[in-house]
């Protein structure tokens, strides 16, 4: 849990001394804070500075910060961290303040912010700091605009914040493995009027993606498009947050993608609007009605709706492969072939198998069969009516009537009025009948396929 | 002139043992084998005997049941001992002085008839009595230890034949296993083939690995068989006896290997060929009359001992040193010794039996070496191979349930358990030939079969096909 040992105190100590240069200020270090759980905690509401509506991060935390003259200080620590993907699986990342993704960053807009970056990686490291505008000096980017952070090191960057917005971090350093191993972090900046584009409800998550194969921990750094863990916050369905929103509350969700391939993020239920993107926030004339949005390799976009429906609503990936967990890409496909009479045999050899797939892959959803340590069931997370047949990058926006203005507690399943849920046709059903015309075996027809190749050309 | 009294001071005549002169292989079968053995001389003997391997005809055979059946049953072994009887009733024949011979003569002539009466008795025989019947005494003797060697060989054979019959059953039904293995792999592939789940390409290489696995099978089911026939013919037996019961296994590998710390030593003091040159050395002693040994040499000696042995396995170690073997032989004066011919026979004899300790001691350190190898790498399959094999299939199996490998792989992994084991059950058989042929090389019996590590049992699944 976050440890805020003196925080208040020094911050108070220190704004006295505002008038002192930013370098020489620098010489004492804000205490770097880290937690070890995966839980989302609440809001940080700010207790110094500019006020703000602050951000919820899903399945995480914000940075505590102190004021020290007109600097609000920040310290990250690069370091090895565990991170629990899922109840039943946890993975060996590279993180920040012991969790991966990092502590969520909240500016204000015309901060000026002063991040001590310690590096307690066993290689060196850098951060860069995605969307902002800042000093070239301040951009991140190791061997271009700045020395590397050797292990062990501490490098300070400082910039004023000059818009508000959707960003995030992450290491511009190795990146290829830094990031597979998760290093990434949210910024969220804050307007300076607390109450220019308000909303009642602002979630965030990164998108990640990590290849760890069944009975490890460590993620495969080498992996380049072939990922087997599609997460959000580095969590796995049914390990992530549900977004609870009250009913009539503007919601923002803001999500940025650190992976490899885009992700059209597809909302059930309300329509939204894309309100932002790392470029900045999209003027009223230039936003169009969506359901679904892309998120680009290494983009971020900030929608917006106003949560008047309730229920559950599900959210997700529209890759029907992101909504799953580690899969087998060689398991070969049983439907339609009969296994139930060859059971016997293989039971011989092994005597717990069970066959599966010969009506498809749904039964996986329910069926739980004893798996490698450390390893999450493919398709899993049940519903009130049913196994949801899910993983990877899934939750639900659960829109409830009378929640308390802070309150993010899981109310549980949406409780339907009667008469509002799809039920069973108890009639007779007639056989389909067959149009005329229309071959009622496609082997009838007949196709003919010209190779092309010299035997063609020697007939002109 | 020798009157008939002095046939009267001859030696006593020897007579028949009371045991057929089976006394020394019974006494070497029961020390070294912990079995019975019988001369079968009557009808009771045989029903005896008969009684006796019915009754453990009945249960399914162990390797000491094996031998014992041999011992009881084997015809072979039964010639020899009647080699023994034909050694007795010539040692006894040798022991009685030679009948006189009595004739009449008659002659007549123009005027007379005369009739003589004469006592013959071949004087010569008689006074080569002693010797004669010590020398058939010696001859008796080897003809029991001859008959005690072939009574080892035979216990050997039969145990040898036992394991290799075991083995290659438990082999062939393990192929069954594989074969089932594949056969149901054939099938799912065929079935996917008609769902549209799989081409022709991979169904045909899913088919011909289930042809080539059947073929195997039939293999090893002859094998089988005719390890089996081995068997039979060791044991002796036929007709109704043929159904006899074998274990579906080899008898496991004991926990520590038995330690043999003088090897060499007991092979010496042990070996029954050894002891029947040794007697023939004597007799030949005997036969020539060399009475008068100068001094006895050790046809070992010069072999100065000093090692110390340690088992890396079990941490057992031994220190043995100095002069330990010894096999001493007289040498004998040969200047008062009439004929050349003598000196050169014995020394001929000497240096066989020089010869044949040397080879004894060989044999025993070769079959201690490969009795400690052959267990070594029995163990490793029983304590790494197969723990490792089954948790290979445990995690498999988890992976499965994970929906990360399909029944395929499951149905290839099943195929090299078995291959493996299959490769444990020939570690395990080579052992136990081993343990025979050690102990034949210690007490005698290795016979003409000492191929323990032949490689008989084809290994199922051991060629995947390269891909699909
Ligand atoms: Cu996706």
């Amino acid at each position: 849990m976050i440890t805020r040992r003196n925080l208040i105190g020094t911050s108070a100590v220190l704004a006295g001394a505002a008038a002192i240069s930013g370098r020489v200020q620098a010489a004492s270090i804000p205490e770097a804070v880290t937690t070890t759980s995966p839980a989302m905690q609440p809001p940080l509401a700010p207790t110094s500075g500019p006020a703000y509506q602050p951000v919820v991060t899903l399945n995480g935390w914000s940075l505590p910060w102190r004021m020290n003259g007109e600097w609000k200080e920040f310290h990250l620590v690069a370091e090895p961290v565990e991170r629990e993907l899922a109840p039943g699986m946890t993975a060996r990342l590279w993180g920040y303040n012991g969790q991966s993704p990092g502590p969520t960053l909240e500016f204000v807009e015309g901060d000026k912010v002063r991040i001590f970056v310690t590096n307690k990686l066993p290689e060196h490291t850098t951060v860069h700091w995605h969307g902002f505008v800042l000093p070239n000096g301040m951009d991140g980017v190791g061997g271009l605009t700045q020395p590397h952070i050797k292990p062990g090191k501490t490098f300070v960057y400082e910039f004023a914040v000059r818009r508000s917005g959707t960003f995030m971090y992450h290491p511009h350093a190795d990146e290829m493995v830094q990031m597979a191993m998760g290093m990434m972090g949210f910024i969220v900046v804050h307007p300076r009027d607390p109450q220019e584009r308000r909303v009642d409800r602002d979630f965030v998550f990164l998108l990640s993606s990590f290849d760890i194969d069944p009975g490890t921990s460590l993620p495969k750094v080498m992996t380049m498009t072939d990922f087997n863990l599609w997460t959000w916050n580095t969590r796995v369905f049914p390990g992530i947050d549900s977004l609870v929103v009250r009913k009539g509350d503007r919601v923002r969700i803001r999500v940025g993608n650190l992976t490899m391939t885009n992700h059209p993020i597809h909302l059930h239920g309300p329509h939204f609007e894309v309100t932002g993107t790392d470029g900045g926030w999209v003027r009223e004339s230039a936003r169009w009605p969506e359901v679904t949005t892309d998120i680009p390799v290494g983009g971020m976009r900030a929608i917006e709706f106003v949560a008047d429906e309730p229920g559950d609503w599900a959210i997700h990936c529209h890759k029907s492969h992101h909504t799953m967990n580690a899969m087998g890409h060689d398991v070969k496909t049983f439907i339609g072939t009969p296994q139930k009479d060859l059971t016997a045999a293989v039971r011989k050899m092994f005597p717990d198998y069970m066959p599966m797939g010969t009506e498809g892959m749904a039964e996986m959803g329910s069926m739980e069969m004893p798996m490698p340590d450390n390893t999450l069931p493919m398709m899993t997370g049940f519903g009130q009516f049913g196994p949801l047949e899910m993983g990877g990058m899934f939750s639900v926006v659960k829109v409830r009537e009378g929640l308390a203005r802070d309150d993010y507690n899981d109310p549980g399943p949406y409780k339907h009025p009667p008469g509002t849920v799809a039920y069973e046709f108890k009639g007779a059903v007639p056989d389909a009948t067959r149009r005329s015309g229309v071959p009622a075996n496609p082997s009838n027809v007949e196709l003919s396929v010209v190779k092309p190749g010299p035997k063609s050309h020697s007939n002109h | 002139m020798l009157s008939l009294s002095v046939l009267l001071l001859l030696p006593a005549c020897a007579s028949f043992s009371p045991d057929g002169g089976m006394s020394v292989t019974a006494d070497i079968a029961a020390r070294h084998l912990r079995k019975d053995v019988v001369a079968i001389r009557n009808d009771e003997e045989a029903e005896a005997a008969r009684a006796k391997v019915d009754d453990l005809l009945k249960r399914t055979l162990n390797a000491d049941t094996a031998v014992q059946i041999a011992l009881f049953n084997n015809r072979g072994l039964q010639a020899a001992y009647n080699e023994l009887g034909i050694a007795e009733a010539q040692r006894v024949q040798q022991s009685l002085p030679p009948n006189p011979s009595i004739s009449i003569s008659r002659l007549t002539g123009a005027a007379e008839i005369e009739i003589e009466r004469k006592i013959a008795a071949n004087i010569l025989a008689l006074l080569t009595l002693p010797a004669r019947a010590e020398i058939a005494t010696e001859r008796f003797h080897r003809a029991q230890l001859a008959a005690a060697l072939e009574t080892l060989r035979v216990a050997s054979d039969a145990r040898k034949a036992f394991y290799r019959a075991v083995a290659a059953r438990q082999a062939a039904s393990l192929l069954e296993q594989s074969s089932a293995a594949s056969s149901t792999t054939a099938e799912l592939a065929r079935r996917m083939t008609a769902s549209g789940a799989m081409n022709k390409l991979d169904q045909s290489r899913q088919q011909l690995l289930h042809t080539e696995l059947t073929t195997e099978l039939a293999r090893a089911r002859q094998r089988a068989t005719s390890e089996r026939e081995r068997l039979v013919r060791a044991l002796g037996v036929s007709g109704k006896d043929l159904a006899f019961k074998l274990p579906a296994r080899l008898p496991s590998l004991p926990n520590r290997p038995p330690s043999i710390k003088t090897v060499e030593d007991e092979a010496l003091k042990g070996r029954v060929d050894l002891k029947i040159a040794r007697s023939e050395l004597d007799s030949l002693a005997k036969s020539y009359g060399l009475t008068k040994a100068t001094r006895f040499i050790n046809v070992l000696e010069g072999d100065f001992i000093d090692k110390r042995k340690e088992e890396r396995t079990t941490g057992e170690h031994s220190h043995d040193s100095g002069f330990e073997l010894t096999l001493q032989v007289p040498l004998f004066d040969f200047g008062e010794a009439r004929a050349r011919e003598a000196e050169q026979t014995y020394m001929q004899a000497v240096n066989r039996l020089a010869q044949k300790a040397v080879n004894a001691r060989s044999e025993a350190r070769e079959a201690y070496r490969n009795y400690r190898t052959s267990y070594d790498v029995a163990a490793r399959y029983q304590r790494d191979v197969l723990p490792l094999r089954n948790t290979i299939s445990e995690e498999l199996m988890l992976r499965y349930g994970a929906m990360q490998i399909d029944v395929f792989a499951l149905l290839t992994e099943a195929r090299q358990r078995i291959a493996a084991n299959a490769n444990a059950i020939e570690a395990l058989r080579d052992f136990w030939l081993a343990s025979a042929d050690l102990q034949a090389a210690v007490i005698g019996g290795a016979g003409a079969s000492s191929d323990s590590s032949s490689n008989t049992t084809a290994m199922a699944g051991t060629s995947e096909p390269a891909g699909h």
